[in-house]
């Protein structure tokens, strides 16, 4: 079975790895510890020390804090239990005129604003654009996803999470 | 035994085989890895294990030889690890993109059929120029040659200044429509190299035109950049050679194989013809052996280390690939067609223990660190370990006994790693694994002979490389195959098959002549007449080529050659002229009535269409001189009984059980021998293995016949 160093899965997540390397990574089976050691090279990145349970974007993590399993920004804001839809608390633009769109398609035909809007989601306290999405005006904000964290540490990963706020990194 | 004549090296990816040949067609072979910084090294070294074994000294085996043909991966690896020159583009005015855009396959050819089906993994292979020393300049010729944009000399002054202020080794010329009408690239290289002189740089200029003027562009931009890229280390690896062979006594020039199947001097000016060679010379040894045993119909199946390469000779023709890949990139240069599968003895095995899917490959162990049992550092089971703890290999006895094989490491190693996961004894796993391998290489030969709508009872199967008998038994079970043929010198097949092969130049445009299926007297006439006109250029330029090489005018001959489809189809099928010149509508008939003979054989005699008219897409010379080539020997059938060859016994575990299998050593069978399976037959550099009742019998040439129970 295949089994990569944390250095190796460090460049992966940074994206320097050189392109053969990573597509031999791709083409092989998935490696057995991939999952404990792309959090371990996540958690280095962050500054803080609650450990990260589920990556949910490129800075967002799902982790165990002293208020339980919070969504938490890379610079530390949290942005509450994570069940809760964590777009609700962000910073939004809507992008819903044709003066709006042109900024970021200057170039090139535009949605019709009637039909589709855009929605930009930005951390509150370092304004890091966190997520996207285009959806119809009037729509509800979108959930991603709710992520089954018992489940998929107990079945996946065959080590059942304790309480909330007693993890330990 | 007399001194050799011939030298053939083929130098591949892990190995470099070496054949030496005397006169009267002796053979010795040797064998030594492959050294791609240095390729003379391992070309001194693999020629001194055949030297070794012909009992000579490297002095007078050089000194002795009258031809050294070499064939190497000095440009592919030039190419495979980008560490060609810094070229510079000038092109058509908006046509800058076409190296970025590339062509679709090139972004998934050569992948496993599962990475193709994964866009994910798709990627366009590194460009050879970067986008900002790529010039548009403006012109345009049609189609039909006619000058539709005049060119802009002061578009290709500015363009030819940047690209010598960026210090580029070599600017190339591809502009569209070069090869109907190369006025314009002309132009370009005049004022490239006026620019030149005045900066007093030294910069070489490729034109498309002359590289190969035929159509598609993408393919003939890449011939021409590859030209330029990699050519110049290959040539110095190839004199690296040349030295070599001379300081021990050698007094002629080497030469290196054609990708079509011929010699050249490594003078060779379009040194990119020589890059796809390897594999070649297995076709070309075939279509010598077809000749001896009578039978023009035969597969070629290379099984080495990685590949499995298989071969089509179908009723006396070889098919060229006109536009073979390269390193991923569509190259316009003719090849003798091979077809490819992952499938060799390094290929490492995986089971994966969630699903317990087993997967052979594609990654190679190679020579280094190799499979397990060779115990360099190899930590991954591949099939020749399997091959190990089945007791076919014979652990004292690989490449003569050089490499001692450690069969409990491999067996320990295959246990852990596949046995166990999948839950059955060792045996039974290994055994497993060698029939996916060697149901993989039977479907491949199924389906190679299904594309070519003849029954297979036709063909003479011929299996070679150093891992081909081997596993020649369960490549072939089954298909029905009129013969099926392995030799003793099957591990140097390729590297003889070189030294069969003539001193050649071939050279072909593209045309687009088209004859209407009911054409006048007068029609035919006319084409005829052109198509002479270019055949009488072609074989001005391709004889001058040889002379230069120092051939004598008397000694060359040529034959032209045609590219023709019933109009409106999509493929050519490459035609072997009836007649040095069409003077006639009564010749050009001649010749139209070869393209409809030869489209039958090549597919089907009631495939033939007249009626559709035809088009002429290519029309070419090739020129050929004859070399010294070996012949095989002639014996006399003796006894049936090959106890003279028999070594010993060993336990072998075939078809689910052990046997006692006896051993035979290669060399010492001779012509009517007859070897009753379960048995094993050893040669330093290959084995076979005989199932049981399976039988082999040698025959008057010293060839051995696989008969299958």
């Amino acid at each position: 079975m295949s089994a990569y160093s944390k250095d190796v899965i460090r460049e992966l997540v940074e994206g320097t790895l050189p392109w053969p390397q990573t597509r031999r990574i791709m083409s092989a089976y998935k490696d057995d510890d991939r999952f404990d050691k792309y959090i371990s090279v996540l958690q280095d990145r962050v500054a803080w020390d609650d450990p990260i349970l589920l990556p949910v974007g490129d800075r967002l993590f799902i982790c165990d804090g002293g208020e339980g399993r919070v969504t938490r920004c890379e610079c530390g804001h949290s942005f509450g239990d994570y069940r809760e839809n964590w777009k609700l608390k962000a910073v939004i633009n809507v992008r819903n005129t044709e003066a709006s769109l042109r900024e970021i398609y200057p170039n090139s035909d535009l949605p019709d604003p009637d039909w589709m809007e855009i929605r930009e989601f930005f951390c509150p306290a370092c304004a890091h654009l966190h997520e996207v999405e285009a959806a119809a005006p009037g729509y509800p904000i979108v959930h991603d996803f709710q992520p089954d964290l018992e489940g998929f540490y107990r079945d996946w990963l065959g080590k059942p999470l304790g309480k909330p706020g007693k993890e330990t990194a | 035994m007399e001194n050799p004549i011939v030298i053939g090296i083929d130098a591949g990816g892990t190995m470099t085989d070496t054949i030496l040949v005397d006169k009267h067609g002796h053979f010795k072979i040797g064998k030594a890895a492959t050294t791609p910084k240095d390729e003379a090294e391992g070309f001194l070294a693999s020629s001194l294990d055949a030297a070794e074994a012909w009992g000579i000294s490297l002095e007078s085996l050089f000194s002795g030889v009258d031809v050294v043909l070499y064939s190497g991966t000095g440009m592919l690896n030039t190419l495979l690890s980008r560490t060609g020159r810094r070229l510079g583009l000038i092109t058509t005015k908006g046509m800058e993109d076409m190296i970025l855009m590339g062509r679709g396959l090139q972004a998934w050819a050569d992948y496993s059929y599962a990475d193709r089906l994964h866009a994910v993994t798709h990627a366009h292979p590194d460009p050879l120029v970067p986008r900002r020393r790529t010039h548009g300049v403006t012109e345009r010729i049609d189609h039909f040659g006619d000058v539709v944009l005049p060119l802009y000399d002061a578009d290709v002054v500015t363009a030819a200044r940047a690209l010598i202020r960026d210090k580029v080794d070599a600017i190339c010329i591809m502009t569209i429509f070069s090869h109907v009408n190369p006025v314009h690239e002309k132009r370009i290289a005049e004022i490239c190299r006026q620019e030149i002189d005045r900066a007093g740089a030294e910069i070489a200029v490729y034109t498309s035109h002359e590289v190969r003027p035929v159509i598609r562009e993408q393919s003939r931009l890449n011939s021409v950049l590859i030209e330029a890229y990699a050519t110049s280390r290959g040539r110095r690896q190839l004199r690296g050679i040349e030295d070599a062979s001379k300081k021990y006594g050698f007094k002629y020039g080497v030469q290196t194989l054609l990708s079509f199947g011929g010699l050249t001097s490594i003078n060779h000016p379009r040194l990119h013809e020589t890059m796809i060679s390897g594999p070649i010379g297995g076709i070309l040894g075939a279509a010598y052996i077809g000749k001896l045993i009578g039978n023009d119909s035969l597969i070629c199946s290379d099984m080495g280390g990685t590949s499995f390469d298989m071969g089509v000779i179908s009723r006396g023709q070889t098919r060229i690939e006109n536009e073979p890949l390269m390193d991923r990139f569509k190259l316009n240069v003719p090849t003798l067609h091979l077809d490819t599968i992952g499938a060799g003895a390094g290929m490492i095995l995986k089971v994966d223990p969630l699903t317990r899917k087993i997967s052979l490959g594609p990654e190679s162990a190679g020579s280094d660190p190799g499979p397990i049992c060779f115990d360099r550092g190899g930590t991954e089971p591949t099939i020749a370990d399997c091959d190990a703890i089945l007791g076919r290999l014979n652990p004292d006895y690989f490449l003569g006994g050089k490499v001692k094989l450690q069969v409990e490491k491999a067996r320990a190693a295959f246990k852990a790693k596949c046995a166990d996961v999948l839950g059955v004894g060792v045996e039974e796993a290994a055994e497993g694994m060698i029939e996916m391998l060697e149901a993989d290489a039977n479907n491949a030969l199924r389906r190679v002979i299904s594309g070519q709508g003849i029954h297979p009872s036709e063909f003479t199967l011929l299996s070679y490389g150093g891992s081909g008998p081997l596993h020649l038994a369960g490549c072939a079970r089954g298909i029905g195959f009129k013969d099926i043929i392995t030799f003793q010198f099957a591990a140097g097949f390729s590297a003889f098959g070189c030294t069969t092969a003539d001193y050649m130049r071939r050279h072909s445009v593209s045309t687009q002549i088209d004859i209407a299926a009911r054409a006048s007297d007068d029609a035919l006439a006319a084409a005829g007449s052109q198509i002479t006109g270019v055949w009488q250029d072609l074989e001005r330029a391709a004889v001058d080529e040889m002379l230069a090489d120092g051939h004598a005018r008397e000694k060359i001959r040529t034959v032209p050659f045609f590219m023709a489809r019933y109009t409106g189809q999509l493929e050519d099928v490459e035609v072997i002229a009836p007649l040095p010149a069409v003077n006639s509508a009564d010749d050009m008939r001649t010749v139209l009535a070869r393209f409809e003979e030869v489209y039958a054989k090549a597919n089907h005699r009631v495939s033939k269409y007249g009626e559709a008219g035809f088009s002429l897409m290519e029309l070419g010379v090739i020129a050929t001189a004859d070399k010294i080539k070996p012949t095989l020997v002639r014996r006399p059938l003796g006894t049936a009984n090959p106890a003279s060859a028999h070594k010993g016994v060993r336990e072998a575990y075939i078809g689910g059980r052990w046997h006692r299998a006896n051993l035979y050593e290669m060399d010492l069978l001779e012509p009517g021998h007859e070897v009753a399976g379960p048995a094993i037959i050893e040669h330093p550099a290959t084995t076979l293995v005989v199932h049981p009742d399976d039988r082999v019998f040698i025959d008057e040439w010293t060839l051995l016949h696989y008969i299958h129970a």
